[in-house]
């Protein structure tokens, strides 16, 4: 019989590893319960999606400094929209108000509006350093000065995740993948955060997505990407939010030259479309935690 | 009744299927031809005696559903009644499928498939059935043979006159079970009326009576109106599926609604229980809980959201993401 770690021992689905001053944590565990659904639904105050993995965790801790950077279902679920001011309808909603007025005029209550969609923008929960180290936007070297776009702009390239660095095949040595909830959104689409980690010799990336397809009408893509060098023991945070029309996600794969089938498939891998969403809000951030 | 060509040998069928085979695209025609003579003559609202062993969704997962026959009995020894979501998201729904078609059709009354919102053309494009076909066969004329045959699935079964048993749960066009008697269901599953709430709607514990979806579509139902529907028809019970639980189950308003959920470990990485509830001759009601079937550790870990792709094969390369 296939058998599950329990909340209880939280040991058993708890890997760590140690890379020089790095520390890096995940557990996995089931999801959770009906009395910690209802618990964290009271908590937050919005309805839980359906696969909400509310003990799973992935960590980033600099030991010497306490630092530390984690991943987990709550706060992400705490960003929700809890309002209904965001609020999203699916894309037979107005043919379903319409109709549905004959035999049940009657029923006009909706219950909690909220985001149902679980759009969150959470790119983790900081916990600052010992001397107050803590994730900020660089200052930009021109800034407060004018006629300088030159140098703000190598301020700003200096600051960016080195992808040719982890484009390279270094051997990984830790990896893991820990998702955080998911919503089927009642089969109308897709909505998953989940947190993936792969740690080198030399440095290592977290990537958490947001990744939310709501048919025929929107497609959301989250991304904070988290880069650690180990010998500078430096942090870089990158948050990028792409978003498109479903319509036009559509049009872009065909366009790619994917035939209807493929593009059913690539509708559900947040790999293959990420890139086709144009970016809406971009953001770097950075931490130095060499103890001086 | 016009039997099958004298070429398939319907025991044998099941025998493969048992096994984990395919049988082959013209045997799955001829079977699911005949099947739809079957159901066509059934009811919208499916009489039933007790006992009977009562499954909530599979979605594919074929191991655990040959744990739930290892569990509660081989058909026909033991009488099933399926609430739906047969297809989608499990890595064998093509299996699944063919085996309780195969199994209705060869005890229609010991084994009985209600339809749920996932036996649908619309919904199986999306979420991994049509591609699990066209992947195992080549092209898309399983899909079409078996969703033409989800058209006439029943929409519900009443057990011993006293526990109504759907897929999703309550509509606010329907109070009495006559009026599911009249929906024309030999279609595919509409966005709206009554059809759609059948397979659709979910209870809300808090509430006592119908609120719209915050979705835009679609009810949940309160306890009022399950003691209303309840009392108008003369029943003690309403049995559903449609929602994950870890437990397995959730009983839900004073004990007069269940929801049972027979997918363990759901798309392979939930860590979930499962259940099927046994009902014995006299009513009285018994989950059998059970966790995934060991045969899954061989497909464990091949689905992680951001790859879900029920009909693709699994990727074992480390993942250099960026």
């Amino acid at each position: 019989m296939a058998t599950f770690p329990s909340p209880s021992s939280p040991s058993s689905a708890t890997k760590t590893h140690r890379q020089y001053s790095f520390l890096v944590t995940t557990t996995k565990l089931p999801i959770l319960k009906s009395d910690p659904i209802d618990a964290l639904g009271a908590r937050l105050g919005i309805p839980i999606p359906e696969m909400i993995f509310g003990d799973n965790l992935l960590s980033l801790t600099h030991v010497p400094s306490g630092w530390s950077l984690s991943f987990s279902a709550e706060p992400a679920l705490d960003l929700v929209d809890k309002t209904g001011a965001s609020m999203l309808k699916v894309a037979y909603a107005s043919e379903w108000s319409a109709t549905r007025e004959k035999t049940s005029a009657g029923i006009k209550e909706v219950v909690k509006p909220f985001d149902w969609s679980y759009s969150t923008s959470y790119r983790g929960t900081e916990t600052r350093g010992a001397n107050g180290e803590a994730l900020a936007k660089k200052k930009k070297a021109g800034e407060g000065k004018e006629g300088k776009e030159g140098k703000e702009e190598k301020a700003e390239k200096a600051e960016q995740i080195p992808l040719e660095l982890l484009r390279r095949r270094d051997p990984i040595l830790f990896a893991d993948e820990v998702v955080l909830y998911e919503s089927e959104l009642d089969d109308n689409g897709i909505s998953v955060l989940s947190v993936k980690v792969r740690v080198m010799e030399q440095r290592m990336l977290i990537l958490c997505r947001f990744f939310m397809r709501l048919d025929n009408v929107v497609v959301r893509v989250r991304d904070t990407r988290v880069y650690a060098d180990f010998g500078d023991e430096k942090v870089i945070r990158e948050w990028t939010s792409r978003e498109d029309k479903f319509e036009n996600v559509k049009r872009n794969l065909y366009m790619s030259g994917l035939m209807p089938d493929a593009i059913t498939v690539a509708l559900r891998d947040s790999n293959q479309i990420a890139n086709l969403l144009p970016v809406v809000e971009h953001e770097v951030e950075s931490v130095s935690l060499k103890s001086a | 009744m016009p039997s099958l060509p004298s070429s398939v040998d319907l025991d044998e069928c099941i025998a493969r299927l048992y096994k984990k085979e395919l049988l082959a695209e013209s045997v799955i025609e001829a079977i699911c031809a005949k099947t739809k003579e079957l159901l066509m003559r059934e009811s919208n609202v499916v009489h039933v005696q007790a006992p009977v062993t009562v499954v909530g969704d599979i979605h594919g997962q074929f191991y655990d559903l040959i744990e739930i026959f290892r569990i509660g009995g081989w058909c026909p020894d033991t009488n099933y009644l399926f609430l739906g979501d047969y297809v989608d998201r499990g890595m064998f729904s093509v299996e699944t499928i063919s085996l309780l078609v195969c199994l209705k059709l060869r005890y229609p009354d010991r084994i009985h498939l209600i339809r749920g919102n996932h036996e649908s053309r619309g919904v199986t494009q999306s979420y991994g059935f049509y591609t699990e076909c066209v992947r195992k066969y080549n092209s898309a004329n399983i899909w079409h043979h078996f969703t033409d045959l989800f058209d006439y699935l029943t929409l519900s079964v009443v057990i011993n006159n006293q526990i109504f048993c759907v897929h999703g749960g309550l509509s606010p066009s329907i109070h009495s079970i006559d009026q599911i008697k009249v929906i024309d269901r030999y279609r595919e599953i509409p966005h709206e009326g009554p059809m759609a709430d059948l397979v659709w709607s979910d209870p809300d514990p808090e509430r006592d009576e119908f609120s719209l979806s915050p979705r835009g579509a679609g009810y949940t139902f309160g306890a009022q109106v399950v003691q209303k529907f309840l009392s108008v028809n003369n029943m003690v019970h309403i049995l559903r599926a449609h929602q994950l639980c870890q437990e397995g189950y959730q009983t839900l308003f004073d004990d007069r609604l269940s929801t049972v959920w027979s997918a363990p470990n759901y798309c392979y990485r939930c860590g979930n229980m499962a259940s099927v509830l046994e009902v014995d001759s006299n009513g009285g009601r018994f989950f059998n809980i059970f966790a995934a079937a060991p045969e899954n550790d061989q497909v464990k870990d091949m689905q992680m959201p951001d790859k879900m792709n029920p009909g693709g094969e699994p990727g074992a390369l480390p993942d250099y993401f960026l």
